[in-house]
This record gives structure tokens, sequence and C-alpha cells, in this order.
């Protein structure tokens, strides 16, 4: 680990602020889960780290006057597994007590997750495959964005050095009928090599099928045929081209969770 | 450097500390606890497992400063055994300090229930992962009291074992499950 110093700011916009004036040498530290692995190899190297830690109002769930529900950037896979939800929103709880292992979770954030943009990280799918929303804090106030503005197209995300995740917004309990989220992996505590994300929406609204994992951002298909979905996953752009097991992955994945959709 | 104080088995340790130092290096280098193991340093293996304000957290993956001002409980914190920090570890120090059970006049009893758990079901060989695995069952164990093998193995997903094979593991875990009801009821 290369030496940095440590700042503890006490509010958001403090944060932000800690950030324009140490540079672009500076890091946001919320969980610590992915970023310290990073310095230990010496692959991050910030010369400070700007703890979230310290920063109540980013983290916690509640729902917004419009019906949806904000989820805080700092709110721990513990806090979120553990969150009195309803509705659709079930899923997201469920999610984020299916991950990694418990120590892990107890340290993770959310927001962590989506900033380090892991394209294997379930929460990438979950927030593109709801269409949730994310509020960015900058010098200059708060920008909302869609997750293909969030996330960069060939991986990463759009945020600038002095920009943080505040909160994820997530649409309404109403907006989908239901949400079911599959993944495989191949031990417990690794990330997902695929994972299917289906979303039925109220009337007939259909359902949306959003395939993680596989590409460097999760793809949102417009088919809702397992085959078809496979086909569109193997055309979209970034990486390398998929593998028979990964097409299967997606084929299978996306199967389980029509026949869960439907089935009730 | 920079001046953090943390609990440590109920005992507020403060050091001034480099900002690099990891919860793990405080545990064994600062306060002297050498139970907590490192066995990967990279999030993995689960040897290093202690309760940050009760809550299970692998301690090679937590900055020291992280924990600033907050409680730890190491599994030296779970039954009379070894209280005192080691000045200096040789293998002489180590032979007074880890005295069998019987030479401290205790036994099974005075061990918590999972420690208790695991020395009836042979829960252990070369012992390197039992300080992790017994906290993240002890932690998991107090949120489920009345879980399943199933439930369990998924309680220890971050847990590696080289040794047992796991099952006597489980098994522990039921048994102290059952014990821990028991002492509930009681
Ligand atoms: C052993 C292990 C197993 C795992 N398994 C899984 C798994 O099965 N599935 C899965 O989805 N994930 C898994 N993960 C990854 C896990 O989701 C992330 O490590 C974790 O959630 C990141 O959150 P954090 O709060 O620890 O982020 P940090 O490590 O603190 O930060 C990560 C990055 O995001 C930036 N950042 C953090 N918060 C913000 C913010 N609010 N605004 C701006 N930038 C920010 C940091 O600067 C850093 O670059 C695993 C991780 C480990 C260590
Ligand atoms: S030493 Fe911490 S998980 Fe292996
Ligand atoms: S007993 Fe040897 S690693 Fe578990």
């Amino acid at each position: 680990m290369k030496a940095f110093t440590y700042l503890t700011p006490g509010s958001a916009e403090e944060a932000v602020g800690l950030l324009g004036q140490h540079g672009p040498q500076a890091q946001v530290i919320a969980g610590g889960q992915s970023l310290l692995l990073a310095m230990k190899t010496r692959t991050a190297r910030p010369s400070a780290l700007v703890s979230l830690a310290g920063v109540d109002d980013l983290a916690g769930v509640r729902l917004a006057a419009s019906g949806e529900l904000v989820v805080g950037a700092t709110t721990t896979y513990a806090a979120l597994s553990r969150a009195p939800l309803t509705g659709w929103h079930t899923e997201i709880a469920a999610v984020a007590g299916n991950l990694a292992d418990r120590p892990v979770r107890t340290m993770g954030t959310i927001g962590g997750a989506l900033c380090d943009a892991g394209p294997r990280y379930d929460m990438l799918t979950l927030v593109t495959g709801t269409g949730a929303r994310l509020e960015v804090l900058g010098p200059s106030g708060v920008r909302t964005l869609s997750p293909g503005e969030f996330f960069a197209p060939g991986g990463g995300t759009t945020l600038a050095a002095d920009e943080i995740l505040a909160a994820i917004r997530f649409p309404a309990a109403d907006a989908f009928t239901r949400v079911v989220f599959a993944k495989f992996r191949q031990r417990t505590f690794d990330a997902a090599l695929a994972s299917v994300l289906c979303a039925a929406r109220p009337g007939n609204g259909g359902v949306q099928i959003t395939v993680g994992a596989v590409r460097p951002v999760p793809v949102v298909a417009t088919a809702a045929d397992p085959e078809a979905v496979a086909a569109e996953v193997l055309d979209a752009a970034g990486g390398p081209p998929l593998v028979q097991y990964q097409r299967e992955l997606v084929r299978t994945l996306t199967a389980q969770t029509l026949s869960t959709v439907n089935g009730s | 450097m920079v001046n953090v104080t943390i609990t440590v088995n109920g005992q507020p340790v403060a050091a001034d500390i480099d900002e690099r130092t990891l919860l793990l290096e405080f545990i064994r280098d600062v306060a002297g606890l050498t139970g907590t193991h490192n066995g990967c340093l990279e999030a993995r293996c689960g040897c290093c497992s202690v309760e940050l304000d009760g809550a299970i957290v692998k301690s090679c993956n937590v900055l020291a400063v992280q924990a600033a001002g907050r409680s730890v409980t190491t599994i030296e914190g779970l039954s009379p055994q070894r209280l005192h920090p080691a000045e200096h570890i040789t293998t002489g120090s180590l032979a007074g300090m880890y005295q069998p059970l019987d030479m401290l006049g205790a036994d099974a009893a005075d061990l918590h229930p999972v420690q208790a758990a695991f020395h009836k079901c042979h829960a252990l060989q070369c012992g390197f992962c039992t300080p992790g695995m017994v906290m993240a069952l002890k932690n998991y164990l107090a949120e489920n009291p009345e879980p399943t093998r199933d439930d369990i193995r998924a309680a220890i997903a971050g847990n590696l074992c080289r040794c047992t094979g796991y099952q006597h593991i489980i098994d522990a875990g039921m048994e102290a499950a059952e014990q821990l009801r028991a002492q509930a009821d009681a």
C-alpha cells in the first residue's frame, strides 16, 4: 500500500470539497472492500482517502413522497438486506443478502459496488434492470443520471474526480408487479459469471430482461425470449466475444427468471 | 501517523499508527492478541474474522482508522483462556499463555458454547481457521438461533478450512445452536 492521508468529512458537501482540494489523487472510501484489495496490490494508489463513514445522511433507506425507494449510497449490504421493504423492493433486499459473504456484507456498500462498477457485481444488473436513477453530488450540486449515463459504455463510471454518488432512487413499489434476479456463480462467495433480471410491468407492460456480468455494462434486452435474449447479448458491444458457456448461462437464467415471473 | 483508540475485548487500546495499518495488524501487533489469524490478507479465507461493534468483519480488509473509536471482539474475548496480551512471543511465553484447559483448572464449561462445540465435535485439526470460524458462527447464531445445516454452510461461506472437510464444523455449528438455545431457555 502507498501512504495516504485519511480524511473524515462530516457532510457530503465537505466530502466533495475535500476531493476538489486534494485533486484526482484523492479517492473516496466507503466500506473499503474493493478499494483496499486494489490498494494492497497497488492497482489503486490514492494519496488521500476521503471516508464517507461519518456522513450520516448518505446511509439509510427511505420512501420518497413519489413512492420511489431512496437508498443512500453508503447503505451497507447488511443494512439493505434487513430493510423492511414491500412489493418488488423485497428483491433488492434479497439480492443484497445473497452476495459475497456475511463479513463483506457488513462493510460493503451499494454505492461502493456501483462506483467500482465491477461488471460481475449484482447491483449493476439490479439498478440497470429496474431503471433506477443515480443521484450524483458534485461542486455545483446534484445531477440525476440513468444507469446508461452513470456507467461508461466500456466499463467504469462517468463520475468526475470530485463527484460522489449520493443515492440510488429505485422506481416505486407499484412500478413492477414482480422483479426476479437470478445468477450463476462457481462458489457461494464468488461474483456472478452471469446474472439476469426479469422485471414485469403492470397491465400489458410486458417484461424487461437485463443481462449482467458477461459484458462491461449490463445489457438491456429488447426481446423476452431466452434464445433471442442470448442472441442480443451476443451482438452487444464491448468485451471479448461470448463463449458457449456464457450463452448457455444467459439462456438458462433468462428462462428461469421468466418462468418464476410467469408462474405466480 | 495518526492516533487511534480501539476498544478491544473491553479494553481501550490507543496507539500512534501508520494510516495503512489494517485492523488485523492493530489487533495482532498493537494489542498483542495473536488469536486472530492472517491467512490470505485478501478477504478470502476468513481466518481474520472479528466483530466490529457486534457485526462480523474480515479484519484484514478494514483499516484500523475505519475502526477508530469503535469496539472489537476477538476470539480472546470469548473465554478467559488468554486475557493478557503478549509482550514478546516466544515458544516459552506461548507455552505459558496457552495452558491446557485442565491446567487452568477450567473445563469445557468455561468455554464459549461455540468453542465447546468445536471441542466436542472435533471441528478442528491444525486450528488455523478456527478463530475465524468460531467468530463467524458466534456472530451468525446470535442472528439466527435455529439454523439448518445449509444456513450454517452459507454463514461460513467466507471461511476456508484446509483440513476438516467442513462437516465437523457444520456439526459444531448445529451443536452450538442447540446449546445456546438451551442456555437462553434456562
Ligand atoms: C470476498 C469478496 C467477495 C465479493 N463477492 C461479491 C459478489 O458475490 N457479488 C457482488 O456483487 N459483489 C461482490 N463483491 C464486491 C462487493 O460488492 C464490493 O467490494 C463492495 O460492495 C464495494 O463497496 P465498498 O463500500 O466496500 O466500496 P469501496 O471499496 O470503499 O469503494 C470502491 C470504489 O468506489 C469508490 N466509491 C465508493 N463509494 C463511493 C461513492 N459514494 N461515491 C463515489 N465513489 C465511491 C471508491 O473510491 C472506490 O474506487 C465481493 C467483494 C469481496 C471482497
Ligand atoms: S486473512 Fe482476512 S480473509 Fe484471509
Ligand atoms: S483446521 Fe486446519 S484449516 Fe481448518
